[in-house]
């Protein structure tokens, strides 16, 4: 009988305790817009790589079953790593795509209840006709055969950055050993091999576009004209559902043996001790591991389990596009951390194709005060290396780095002399002793970052124009449009938003280049780091 | 008057409500909520209803914890903790050595370290000679094994061309996990001929150890979630892992069904000799002291045993216990070597780092 009444005492203090909560302002968590919500309730903020965009409709599906709202945000895996490593305080769990990261990044011990929530190799698709001609089909293909077709110019590939996403980072830790001819405990003491260090160069000239995370990769291919990517398989299998319905030639799926890893998919919960937080990840956490939802994950081209696939979803795994199930996948072995963090330095640095970075920055009148400031601090988040490192953004060996400075006029034009920090520190003064003033004409900026453009082999570099604008731009679309193909390239041009920009403008601008829109109006810094992974 | 009446009585009642709240309220057994830090494998056992019931029922206590490897936490923050509950003496030791005595610690659960493996790896050891069977259970020899992993012997050198690279064991860091620094303890004493590591023959193994653990790149630094991994993904990403025998108890019990799947496939292997793994619990204060009497409760003990794979004082035999789900648990521990001292082991650690 007390033990009721206290009970009922408990439940009516709790009520009251949860009514006063509501009234308290919500936490910074809830603020802001997440890439995709779903469901009602508790609600749990979930840092998620790109790759599980194509489980939205699960993910809303669990969420509504284990009656949780559920946000997230997509990002890179290593960016994933860094917010572990400072905390992760905006997030209730996490969600990268191999379990790697999340270990290097919980130095603060905050993660529990991690489960694997599906396992797919990173892989090769390289189109049908060319992977036959290349004798890739049906055969055992090492990652050598793939870079000598790579090297002697058969095959042009593109992949994610290795400093911004798991697959790209997986791929190149693969390269490496293929090129040293180790099979395992990869030292700092190899990645300092002057031989290794050219022949890596040479392969990653082959590059020739990469981006910052797997699922734009697979966009981006599908839009463009290249012949292979590195990629999961599972986006792979998603790409040629796309290529076949489109009439077009599929991917032919290679596992090299001697470079191949596997992303485990790990969710895990970041505990920063909110007990119905708690509870409401590991509701979700549960509904995902039903058996039902687990088919369904699987029908999305992701394994469910290492020993084959389900008869049910048997025909995802398409053997005619090389898919193999039976295989017994066994990945290579990732460096320790020391010499991972090494490897990921030096990509950046001094191996990937240097970068053409083209800023347009907008210094017309209405960005006077947050809009300016917002800008410049988005500046030294790149330019002063300092900075630019702790995100794995340093500028690479002979990387060129112009802003153009604009409003309905172009107001100056600035270079960095060369790649050195100096340099860079001195182009970021240039940028911020400018005041702002006058109107808006961001097609006039971006015709002259093309014409900028034609002065240089853009074969040598990765290019990529980044504007930065907070307003409404007069309309001279039409009349850049028209003048895109007398130049004879596309280079792509990427925007960051704030203020009250027009997304319109500028999705067509990014529509037109093959390139995508931020939001800066929330994280610019983030904005700016997801931009430059891309280059 | 009537109003005022009505204020009274409404009076009258709040203060008996609130007198019934206060008097509850000191009556119920007050429940302490103790925070600290925990190595990943025993978190099943503090996140058992049947457990969290005693501990709040009989001793009013209610386990918080964080994980951390049983070395990372020595050196962790401990500002709000109440215990540390690492997996050996060795990070006991470590801990009095950078902090000095605790308010008390004792060994609160054991388990030995095993090999997890999968059936087609069992078969190409035993066909080399590597095993030997007694009863359900495999004892793997391990000279045997180091000398294979000395060698770089490939897997389809012992008839495994399925599996990429050479034999290897993935353990833990070492240097942050328990399970991983206890392989490696026990590695040092099978490369010092079966005889525990002193600081005698330390300087001659120390660079083969390095040398095996060289090989390893990448290692995580948490035993449940290695040994999850080995479970998830398959022969070819893991095909052997150290790890502790409580791990294969525990999966059994907790999740049959999944066992079930797997059990034909799955393989624990004891190593011979092997080594204990002896949890400590280190009471910091005296709400962790609280949580250390909750876990010594016999049932508490017969609970971590049955549900959750550790062998204790009173549960160390498996004919004491009816109906353990996972194939293959020893009777006895019987081939043991002594991990060796806190100075040796503590070179090792700063060695593999």
């Amino acid at each position: 009988m007390k033990k009721r009444l206290a009970a009922l005492l408990i439940t009516f203090c709790t009520v009251v305790a949860a009514a006063g909560c509501a009234l308290l302002p919500v936490g910074s968590s809830s603020d802001g817009d997440a890439d995709f919500s779903a469901g009602r309730g508790e609600a749990i903020r979930i840092l998620s790589g790109s790759e599980n965009q194509e489980l939205e409709e699960i993910i809303a599906d669990c969420a509504d079953e284990a009656g949780v709202r559920v946000e997230i945000d997509y990002q890179g895996s290593v960016n994933i790593m860094q917010q572990l490593q400072n905390g992760a305080p905006d997030y209730d769990a996490v969600w990268p795509a191999s379990s790697m990261w999340t270990s290097l990044g919980d130095t603060q011990h905050l993660v529990k209840h991690s489960q694997s929530v599906s396992l797919t190799p990173v892989v090769f698709g390289i189109r049908m006709s060319l992977a036959g001609e290349l004798g890739f089909i049906g055969s055992d293909v090492s990652v050598r055969d793939i870079l000598n077709a790579i090297t002697s110019d058969r095959m042009t590939f593109c992949m994610t950055s290795a400093t911004q996403s798991n697959s790209g980072a997986s791929a190149y830790i693969g390269f490496l050993y293929a090129l040293l001819g180790k099979q395992e405990g990869l030292t700092a003491g190899d990645l300092q091999d002057e031989a290794l260090r050219t022949e890596v160069r040479e392969l990653l000239n082959g590059v020739d576009r990469s981006s910052g995370s797997s699922d734009w990769l697979k966009d981006m291919f599908l839009a463009g004209d290249y012949d292979a990517m590195v990629n999961y398989e599972c986006l792979i299998i998603d790409a040629n559902e796309q290529l076949i319905s489109e009439g077009k030639e599929p991917l032919y799926i290679v596992y090299p043996y001697d470079g191949l890893s596997i992303a485990d998919s790990p969710l895990g919960y970041v505990d920063h001790d909110d007990d119905k937080k708690e509870e409401a990840f590991l509701a979700f956490q549960e509904a995902l591991m039903t058996p039902e939802s687990q088919s369904a994950i699987e029908a999305t081209g992701r394994r469910i389990t290492a020993n084959g696939v389900s008869e049910e979803n048997k025909e995802i795994f398409n053997s005619d596009w090389g898919v193999d199930t039976e295989r017994i996948l066994s990945p290579i072995q990732m460096p320790e951390s020391d010499v991972l963090m090494d490897a990921l330095n030096l990509y950046q640095t001094d191996f990937k194709k240097p970068s053409l970075n083209i800023y347009c920055l907008d210094f017309s009148g209405s960005m006077y005060g947050e809009g300016e400031e917002q800008l410049e601090d988005a500046m030294s988040q790149i330019l002063i290396q300092e900075n630019a490192q702790k995100n794995l953004l340093q500028a690479s060996e002979g990387e060129v780095n112009i802003a153009i400075l604009f409003n309905d006029g172009i107001i100056s034009t600035f270079q960095a002399e060369d790649d050195s920090d100096k340099s860079l520190a001195k182009l970021y003064d240039e940028i911020t002793a400018q005041e702002p003033g006058g109107g808006t004409n961001i097609y006039l900026a971006a015709s002259e970052a093309y014409r900028i453009c034609m002065d240089y082999d853009l074969e040598d570099y990765t290019p990529a124009v980044i504007l930065m604008t907070d307003g409404q731009s007069s309309d001279y679309s039409m009349e850049f449009e028209r003048g895109l193909p007398e130049y004879g390239f596309i280079v792509p041009i990427f925007s960051i938003t704030f203020g009250d920009a027009d997304p319109e403008q500028l999705e067509g601008l990014a529509a037109l280049t093959d390139a995508r829109v931020f939001d800066g109006t929330e994280n610019l810094t983030e904005a700016f780091r997801s931009v430059k992974g891309y280059n | 008057m009537k109003k005022k009446l009505i204020g009274l009585v409404l009076l009258i009642v709040i203060m008996i409500v609130i007198g019934v709240i206060y008097f509850i309220s000191g009556r119920a057994p007050k429940i302490v909520s103790v925070d600290g830090y925990v190595g990943g494998e025993k978190i099943e056992l503090l996140e058992d209803a049947e457990v969290q019931a005693i501990f709040e029922e009989k001793y009013g206590v209610q386990a918080d914890y964080s994980r951390a490897g049983s070395l990372d936490m020595m050196t962790a923050d401990m500002e709000g903790m109440d215990y540390l509950f690492p997996s050996s003496s060795i990070a006991e030791e470590y801990y009095e050595d950078l902090h000095g005595s605790p308010q008390q610690s004792e060994i609160v659960l054991n388990t030995p370290i095993v090999l997890y493996t999968h059936r087609s790896v069992l078969d190409a050891f035993d066909s080399h000679g590597l095993i030997t069977q007694s009863g359900s259970s495999y004892y793997v020899d391990m000279p045997k094994l180091v000398e294979l992993i000395q060698n770089d012997t490939a897997w389809a050198d012992i008839g495994l061309p399925e599996l990429y690279g050479t034999i290897s064991v993935d353990t833990t860091d070492p240097s942050s996990s328990n399970s991983g620094n206890m392989f490696s303890a026990l590695l040092a004493n099978v490369l010092n001929g079966g005889q525990t590591l002193t600081e005698e023959n330390l300087q001659q193994i120390l660079p083969q150890l390095e040398d095996i653990f060289g090989k390893l790149g990448y290692m995580e630094t948490s035993s449940s979630d290695l040994f999850s991994q080995f479970l998830r993904m398959g022969v070819g990403a893991k095909p052997i892992i150290a790890g502790y025998e409580s791990q294969l108890i525990e999966y059994a019990a907790l999740y049959p069904d999944q066992y079930e799947s797997m059990k034909d496939d799955i393989v624990m292997l004891y190593p011979a000799p092997t080594v204990w793994s002896t949890h400590v619990f280190i009471a910091l204060d005296d709400n962790g002291q609280l949580l250390l009497n909750a876990l010594l409760d016999e049932d508490v003990q017969k609970l971590a045993w049955e549900k959750h794979g550790f062998r204790t004082g009173n549960y160390t035999t498996v004919s004491e216990s009816e109906d353990l789900t996972a194939v293959g648990v020893a009777d006895d521990i019987t081939q043991v070597t002594q991990v060796p001292s806190y100075d040796v082991m503590k070179v090792i650690i700063e060695q593999l780092q």
